[in-house]
Order: C-alpha cells, then sequence, then structure tokens
C-alpha cells in the first residue's frame, strides 16, 4: 500500500508490501493525503543480495555501515549493513527521485529510516533545506539546535534544559530539518529521532544553534563567519561531491552563518552547562 | 603542477576560502582561508591547470604593479604553504 508523508513540507511516498506498517509508526504524525511527491520509495521484503556496483564512498558508524555507489547502467545504490550482515540495498535512479530498496524483515525499520533519510537529503539539497545531525528543543516558540561529535553529548544538554529550564520541550533527538523559505529558518520535527521515540510534526523558527563540546568548565561564545560555517558542515548530511548538491548545501550554510545566532558550548554534563547556555542564547 | 581535484574556492560570509568537497577530499575537514592575492593566484592555476613559478609569477606582474623578485617570492610562499597542506600535486 502506498502512503504520502510531508515532512518540512516535502512530500514522499512510501508503496510497502510488507503489512501492518505498525514498524513504521513513527511516520504516522507525517502521513498526509495524496500529493505530488518529490521522491518514492518502494519497499520489498526479500533476502538481500549484494549488487554489483562500483563504490565510491564508505561510512561507518557505531557498528552501522553505510557503502555507496553507482551500477554501470548509472544508478545510484546505497548499501546498509549491521556488522557484517548487508541488511538492506537501496536502488535509485540517477536523479534520485525513484528508489527501491529490498530488506531484511528483521532490521526493516533501520533499512527503511535509512532509506528515506539518505533519499529526504539528496532530494532536498538544492532545495534550501538540510537534514542535520543535532538534537533540538523548544523553548518559547523558539528551536535551539544542539550539534557536536558522536558522543558529545547532544542529546544529555537536551535533557539538562529539559530538566532546569522550565517550558523546555524536545522536539527532535537525532535528526531535525532545517528549512529557509522567504529568508526566515525554520526548524522542524521528523520520523528520525534516533534512539528517543519523539516524532513530532511541529515547526518553529529557530532560536539559535549550540555547538558542544567536552570540557571540565562551562563556557559560552559566540561563532562568526568561517567559525560559524565550520560547524555547520559536518552537522549536515550530504553528497558533496555532487556539485549540485554542493552548491545548494554551501548557499544553505553560508545564509546559516550569516544570519542565525550561532555559539560554541565548552561545558560539563550539569545543571549549570543548560542555565549559561539558556540564559546567553535565549533572547 | 597541479591543484588537486576536488578543492573548491568559496565564499563564505564574504571571505574566499577553499573547501574539499571532492570524493578523494571529502574528509580534508579543514577550510583555507585566502587573502585577495592568493585567491587571485588560485583562480588563475585553475585556469592554467598545469602550472609553475614562472607562469604564475608572470601572470602575477601582469595583473598587479609588482617587482618581479616580489611577485616570486609571494608565489613561492603560496605555492609552498599549499603544498603543505596537501593542495597541490
Amino acid at each position: 500500500m502506498k502512503r504520502f508523508y510531508k515532512v518540512a513540507d516535502h512530500v514522499f511516498s512510501v508503496d510497502s508490501d510488507i503489512d501492518t506498517p505498525d514498524w513504521m509508526c513513527n511516520y504516522s504524525p507525517f502521513e498526509t493525503a495524496e500529493d505530488k511527491e518529490l521522491f518514492s520509495l518502494a519497499v520489498r521484503n526479500a533476502i538481500v543480495e549484494r549488487a554489483d556496483f562500483t563504490e565510491e564512498f564508505h561510512q561507518e558508524e557505531e557498528g552501522f555501515d553505510i557503502s555507496c555507489g553507482y551500477t554501470d547502467t548509472g544508478q545510484n545504490v546505497f548499501e546498509f549493513s549491521m556488522g557484517n550482515q548487508l541488511i538492506g540495498s537501496l536502488v535509485c535512479t540517477k536523479d534520485h527521485h525513484d528508489a527501491t530498496l529490498v530488506c531484511d524483515d528483521a532490521f526493516k525499520q533501520k533499512a527503511v529510516d535509512n532509506s528515506l533519510m539518505v533519499l529526504y537529503a539528496l532530494n532536498t539539497a538544492t532545495l534550501g533545506t538540510a537534514l542535520f545531525h543535532a538534537s533540538v528543543i523548544q523553548f518559547r516558540n523558539k528551536a535551539y539546535l544542539f550539534l557536536g561529535k558522536s558522543g558529545t553529548g547532544k542529546s544529555t544538554h537536551a535533557s539538562l534544559w529539559q530538566q532546569y529550564i522550565p517550558q523546555t520541550e524536545l522536539l527532535n533527538d537525532d535528526n531535525p530539518v532545517v528549512r529557509i523559505v522567504n529568508e526566515e529558518i525554520w526548524v522542524c520535527g521528523s520520523p528520525w529521532s534516533g534512539k528517543t521515540p519523539c516524532y513530532k510534526n511541529e515547526k518553529y523558527l529557530l532560536g539559535g544553534i549550540v555547538d558542544l563540546s567536552q570540557a571540565p568548565f562551562n563556557e559560552i561564545r559566540p561563532l562568526r563567519g568561517i567559525e560559524a560555517y565550520a560547524v555547520l558542515v559536518p552537522s549536515i548530511s550530504g553528497k558533496r561531491w555532487d556539485k549540485d548538491m554542493a552548491d545548494g548545501l554551501h548557499d544553505f550554510e553560508n545564509h546559516l552563518a550569516l544570519k542565525a545566532p550561532i555559539w560554541h558550548l565548552s561545558c560539563l554534563p550539569d545543571e549549570e552547562a543548560a542555565k549559561i547556555c539558556a540564559k546567553h542564547v535565549v533572547q | 603542477m597541479k591543484l588537486k581535484k576536488g578543492f573548491v574556492l568559496r565564499e563564505i560570509c564574504g571571505e574566499t576560502v577553499i573547501l574539499g568537497e571532492g570524493l578523494d577530499v571529502v574528509n580534508f575537514n579543514k577550510i583555507i582561508d585566502l587573502n585577495e592575492t592568493a585567491a587571485w593566484i588560485w583562480r588563475e592555476a585553475e585556469r592554467q591547470k598545469e602550472f609553475s613559478v614562472d607562469g604564475l609569477t608572470e601572470a602575477v606582474c601582469n595583473e598587479y604593479e609588482v617587482e618581479p623578485e616580489t611577485a616570486r617570492s609571494d608565489v613561492n610562499d603560496i605555492l609552498t604553504n599549499w603544498k603543505e597542506l596537501g593542495l597541490l600535486e
């Protein structure tokens, strides 16, 4: 059955032959009526076999592996593995609009989530939209993004705000979408939120972006220009060796570096860190 | 000499910089800030494709009012720096 979803006002469809879409409940808040889609994914449950393709790029994080490349006929291939086990094979047209995922039943959710994140990032990079790797909270109707390398404590810092800054709510804990519309910067929830089930179909104007690093003290300072740009790049997914996408992401990052309040917070995982951060960042 | 494939010149908040965006250099993880002369030489090197200190010095002398010795020394400094950063091949 084919269903339509709208994330940050971009529509995509998923046509799955796997019954009872309970395992796709993270997408329910984003379901929408049939609409013109930016891209479509067909999900097929079968034994996953390695495709014959030329590998371009390989990425490994916490035991999850993505290998990407292209076939002789110019289709794009993404293979997802956990440890040494292949759990999904995504093949899409050169323009990234039509894709098919063959996945193993035991890992279908992981395979579908990663396929849709890859497709979403590829299809929106030229549309003033970026899929961030960040934890984001909402406070007084503005969104605040926390960036940092894996293991820095983005989620921890977001939970410290929830604990010590009254009226703070988590918007997304892993992959929010940021979109520029008429010069305004909007932060949107998404169906992808890492280990925290927080799938909110809500959007807020950006209040600020905070890049985190661990330290034996708490200290915050504003970032400008190139320094601000530099913290955005590693937090945004994209295929930067594709010129159009690199151009789109660069324009996006440059706009944020010029217009958004961006900070660096050296911090401990404590109450003071959240309070110092809120005091400077919230206008 | 050649500029290594995958490095691109971009404007960030009014500054001219070099970024690694190609497949071979996508993990470069550095942003190289260029002053006006260095940015001009980068564009000239892109235009010449295969270049030498002599060729770039000559181009700089044609563009700017500068003594050939000064131009040569600037070009040398800039290329040495780029070589150390791995931007050349």
